[in-house]
This record gives structure tokens, C-alpha cells and sequence, in this order.
């Protein structure tokens, strides 16, 4: 679980949203497709799909490519082509402003975080708690990473779960 | 390492006829040249991940030229074949995609209905024109005049005539024949809205007590602004408009030093409407009216939390002066140094705090400020972006009572 790798995503992403990319490629880890997959559903990003270096074909009716497409059916990850497999990430935009603005990490690879639920419901209610800013702006996220998977914030309150904090998103 | 092309050996280009890339030249130095770095795993961009029209249509065939419905009649199935006969389906793709010109409009519409919003204001209509409309003749003139004088009843005694009557048929009387309404609504390419500019209205008398109040004329340029706003003097002279900076500025030249007054005004409706102003003239009398007429027209909306107070934490950043302003429940009041201070009162904001962390330059603490305001995010909106839905629990708990 690498945060040097994860912190280079978090930027590229923000770059990559301030370019206007549709879609855009990050290393394929288990670490990596477990935080997509939990952006998708806070509806961050369109889609997560794991392809080769190459971006995969767009779905014939959606404007982006799918994990479930018939047409285009994902390869097996195998030992041979384990190391060009990638992630590959669709961008949203909004009323021409992109849907993920700014993402950072707040464990960093020299002092990771840790929080109980007793914390993280003070991040929540917009408090700070140690070092960590609580989440004040409208819309913000912060993932964590527990032992059930990666989760949101909020979603580890109703859990009652604490975990590493991983990134805020917003 | 530097940015520029490194030197290279100039007998190099005529030993070649032809440069196939810069790198392939010998280089004086160690440093690599590096030719235009690409990613190694190259993006799309979001503007062409749009859906192609033309391949759908290749796609679903059944929608150009497929079976056609059921719950249609034969007659109307006869003529749905023979209208697929006669369109080429090339062609009409052609003209029926979205524009690509210059001239494409930037926004949807069916074009078909009126929006007196967005729209120009519809005129009289063509039909108005009758082309049979001819003068009337003086014979005609006469028969009006005759008809009329028949009408009048008869006089009781030397000077009974009613002076309306004759007004009456004076504002009745039509010169032309033909349709009425191209004499008495004849089409002009006068917007109807349009307000009559040029003519001065004479100054309002408002009695006061016993004495009368002449309401001197607007200024030209009190003029241009109602023109420019909307507003007319009254809803003007309500919005609140503060002064907040003032001073003098100098302009060092060779002949001297040549002052200015400067002025920084904000005007707001105290119901979510804030704009600032800047004005510089000699006189600082000027230099007000300036500002806070600029200020007037730089009027914007801004998003307020249930009319109080702003939307979570927003940042400012103007110049070396950097500031947050921060949402507070209900009562709190505005606890803020009075450049902020004033800019709430003008938006009608009631509870806020708010720090100013690097510079405290006045001016661009204004100017932050009210970007800081502007740049607000409607949460509706960021739900909506992600496809979630979003419900204000705080209106729920307490049953809108808030």
C-alpha cells in the first residue's frame, strides 16, 4: 500500500481534470481500484476499467468505456501482462467545471493517520480532530481505509468504524 | 540544464540536405536535448468522448429505415414509405446533426414559442398592413364632417356646444380607407418596450406639508445607469451603498505631482446582491458618485444559507491577501473586521466569521471578500453533479421552522 504511488495520483488526477481529460490512466493496484471504485460510488468518477496501455473503446451508447461491455470484454490480468495493466478513469464535468476538483493525501508516506470513531465523527460535524481539518466545505470527502475496505467518512460513522485516513476529496 | 536549444555544429547542416529532427545533430554538450515530452499512456480528452451521431445511425439501422410500427394506419404507413423514398438518408443526417458553424447557438431551444425572457419582444404583425389603404378623398372628409354635424343635438340657446364633442370626432377621425388597424397600429421597427429616451419629462412637483418640492431632472449619468440597471430612482436610492476607502492618489510626472481622489464603494440590496466599485477623479466628490454608480452596475447574486449566513467555508485570494470566511448558526452575529463587516450589511448576510491570513491590505480585502461570496457552491448543484440526492435534514428535524 504504497502512498508514494497514491499521492502521484491524487495530483495527476487533479491535473487531469483541469486539462478537460475525458479519460485518464492510473497504475492498476488492488489499493488503487479499491479507491476508484469508492470515488465511483461517491460519483467522483464515471467508470473504472482495467485495460492495457492503451485507453479501451468507448461503450457504442455511453460516452465512456464499461467494465461490462460485451463488445469489449476486459482481459484476465495474467503474470505475463500484469505490468501493463492500468486503470483506466472517466472524468465527469459539470456546467463546464470538473466534478472532482481537488483531491490530497492526509496520511503521507513519512506519518500515517489513524482515527477511531470518536474522531472521525468530529470530522464530520465540520470539527477539527488532531491534526486533520474537519470537512467544512460543502461536498467534501475523506476516504478511509478500514478493515471492511475503503470507506467514506460518513459511512465509517454509521459503521462505527475507524480506520487510516487515505485522501479528502472535493 | 538549460531551456533553450543547446549550440550546434553549423557544418552539420550542410553535410545534410535535408533536418530530419534536431536530435539527430551533434551536440556540443552532454545534456541530452529532450524533444517534447508525451505521456506514456496517452489520454482522451473529455471533448471527444462525445457520442458519435452518424455511428449510432449506422448502428441502429431500425431507426432509419427499419419496420415501421403497427399501431399505425396503412394509409399512414403508405406515406411513411413513400417519405423514406423520397428523403436520402445521407442527406438528411447531414441536416439534421448539431451545428459545428461559428454561428451555432450556445444553448438548447425548440425555437418555436416566444419566451418573452430571453427573446425580443414581438411586434405588431405583418397583417396589420392592408395594401388597399388609400387617403380618403375630400369628398369622403366632407361626408365625415356632414355625418358628424348631423349628430349634434340641437342648440338650446348661443353658446351651447359641448367643445368634447368635437374633440371626440377630431381623435376618431380616420384619413385613410381600408383596414383600421394599419392606420391606427401601423408596424414599427421600434422595439414596444422601448423606452422614448430622447424626450426630457418635465420636473415632478410633490407637495411636502404646505410647500412644493420640484424633483430636479436625473444626471446623465444617473440616467445611464437606471438605463443600464433596470432600476428606476426609487428602487435605487433603497439599495444600501457604502463608501468603504478613501483616499488620495499621486501620480509623480515630470511636471509634477497630479492627485486623484480614490474611492472603493460596495452597493448590495441587503437580500443576497453585492457589487463593489472603484472611482479615481480630481474632485472626491467625482470620485463617489463614480464608484458607487460602478458599483450599482456591478450588482451580482450571491448564495446565502437560509438567508443568513454562506454555504460551509469559502477562500478568497486576491494579491497577497488571502482570507476565509466561515458559515455560524443562527444568532451569531457578524464577527469580522469592517471591511467584511460592511460588504455583509450590504448582501444581507447576518451570521459569519471570517480571518484574513496573509496581507490586510484594505482594498484587496474587499476585493476577496466579495470573490470569496461569488465563488460559493450551491451543494444542489455539487449533489447533482454526482448523481446523488441531497435533503436538508436541519428543515426536516424541525419541520421547516427553522
Amino acid at each position: 500500500m504504497s502512498l508514494v504511488h497514491l499521492a502521484n495520483t491524487c495530483s495527476h488526477l487533479q491535473n487531469a481534470s483541469r486539462a478537460r481529460l475525458g479519460l485518464t490512466s492510473v497504475p492498476d493496484t488492488k489499493f488503487h481500484l479499491r479507491l476508484m471504485l469508492a470515488l465511483q460510488n461517491s460519483g467522483f468518477i464515471s467508470t473504472v476499467v482495467r485495460g492495457g496501455p492503451t485507453p479501451p473503446p468507448p461503450h457504442s451508447l455511453l460516452t465512456h468505456p464499461t467494465s461490462t461491455d460485451p463488445t469489449a470484454p476486459i482481459e484476465p490480468v495474467t503474470q505475463r501482462n500484469i505490468s501493463t495493466r492500468r486503470l483506466w478513469l472517466g472524468l465527469k464535468y459539470w456546467n463546464s467545471s470538473p466534478v472532482l476538483e481537488k483531491m490530497s493525501l492526509i496520511s503521507k508516506p513519512t506519518r500515517r493517520i489513524w482515527m477511531d470513531v470518536t474522531g472521525l465523527k468530529q470530522l464530520v460535524l465540520g470539527k477539527d480532530a488532531g491534526y486533520v481539518k474537519g470537512l467544512r466545505k460543502p461536498g467534501e470527502c475523506i476516504y478511509v481505509s478500514t478493515d471492511r475496505g475503503i470507506l467514506e467518512a460518513r459511512e465509517c460513522v454509521e459503521r462505527k468504524m475507524g480506520g487510516m485516513l487515505i485522501c479528502r476529496v472535493g | 540544464m538549460s531551456v533553450f536549444r543547446s549550440s550546434e555544429c553549423v557544418f552539420c547542416l550542410f553535410s545534410r540536405s535535408s533536418r530530419p529532427a534536431a536530435a539527430s545533430r551533434r551536440q556540443f554538450h552532454a545534456t541530452r536535448v529532450h524533444q517534447k515530452r508525451k505521456p506514456r499512456f496517452p489520454s482522451v480528452k473529455a471533448a471527444n468522448t462525445e457520442v458519435n451521431l452518424s455511428q449510432a445511425t449506422q448502428d441502429y439501422r431500425s431507426a432509419k429505415n427499419g419496420t415501421i410500427p403497427q399501431h399505425y394506419s396503412a394509409e399512414q404507413r403508405a406515406a411513411i414509405e413513400a417519405a423514406q423514398k423520397l428523403i436520402d438518408a445521407e442527406n438528411l443526417e447531414k441536416q439534421t446533426g448539431l451545428r459545428t458553424d461559428p454561428w451555432k447557438m450556445k444553448y438548447y431551444d425548440d425555437l418555436t414559442k416566444i419566451d418573452p425572457v430571453v427573446d425580443k419582444p414581438v411586434r405588431a404583425p405583418w397583417t396589420t398592413i392592408d395594401d388597399n389603404s388609400r387617403l380618403k378623398t375630400e369628398d369622403e372628409l366632407e361626408d365625415d364632417l356632414v355625418n358628424f354635424m348631423q349628430r349634434i343635438p340641437q342648440p338650446k340657446h348661443e353658446n351651447d356646444f359641448d367643445p368634447t364633442l368635437w374633440d371626440k370626432f377630431d381623435k376618431n377621425l380616420r384619413l385613410t380607407v381600408g383596414r383600421e388597424e394599419a392606420e391606427r397600429k401601423p408596424r414599427t421597427a421600434l422595439a414596444p418596450e422601448l423606452p422614448n429616451i430622447s424626450d426630457t419629462p418635465p420636473p415632478k412637483k410633490t407637495t411636502k406639508g404646505n410647500e412644493v418640492v420640484v424633483e430636479e431632472p436625473p444626471s446623465p449619468a444617473l440616467v445611464r445607469l437606471m438605463q443600464m440597471t433596470g432600476y428606476d430612482r426609487r428602487q435605487i436610492s433603497q439599495l444600501r451603498v457604502k463608501t468603504i476607502i478613501q483616499h488620495r492618489v499621486t501620480n509623480q510626472t515630470r511636471l509634477g505631482k497630479i492627485h486623484r481622489a480614490y474611492v472603493l464603494s460596495v452597493a448590495g440590496n441587503q437580500n443576497g446582491l453585492i457589487g463593489i466599485g472603484e472611482g479615481k477623479a480630481v474632485e472626491a466628490g467625482d470620485a463617489v458618485l463614480q464608484s458607487q454608480y460602478r458599483a450599482i452596475r456591478a450588482m451580482t447574486p450571491i448564495l446565502r444559507y437560509e438567508d443568513r449566513t454562506i454555504f460551509g467555508e469559502v477562500r478568497g485570494k486576491v494579491s497577497a491577501t488571502e482570507l476565509e470566511l466561515y458559515s455560524r448558526p443562527p444568532g451569531f452575529g457578524l464577527r469580522c473586521q469592517k471591511y467584511i463587516w460592511e460588504i455583509c450589511q450590504c448582501a444581507g448576510i447576518k451570521d459569519l466569521a471570517a480571518r484574513v491570513t496573509r496581507a490586510r491590505n484594505p482594498m484587496n480585502t474587499v476585493k476577496a471578500a466579495v470573490e470569496a461570496l461569488i465563488s460559493q457552491k450551491d451543494p444542489e448543484e455539487i449533489a447533482r453533479a454526482r448523481g446523488k440526492k441531497l435533503v436538508d435534514v436541519r428543515k426536516v428535524y424541525y419541520a421547516g421552522q427553522t
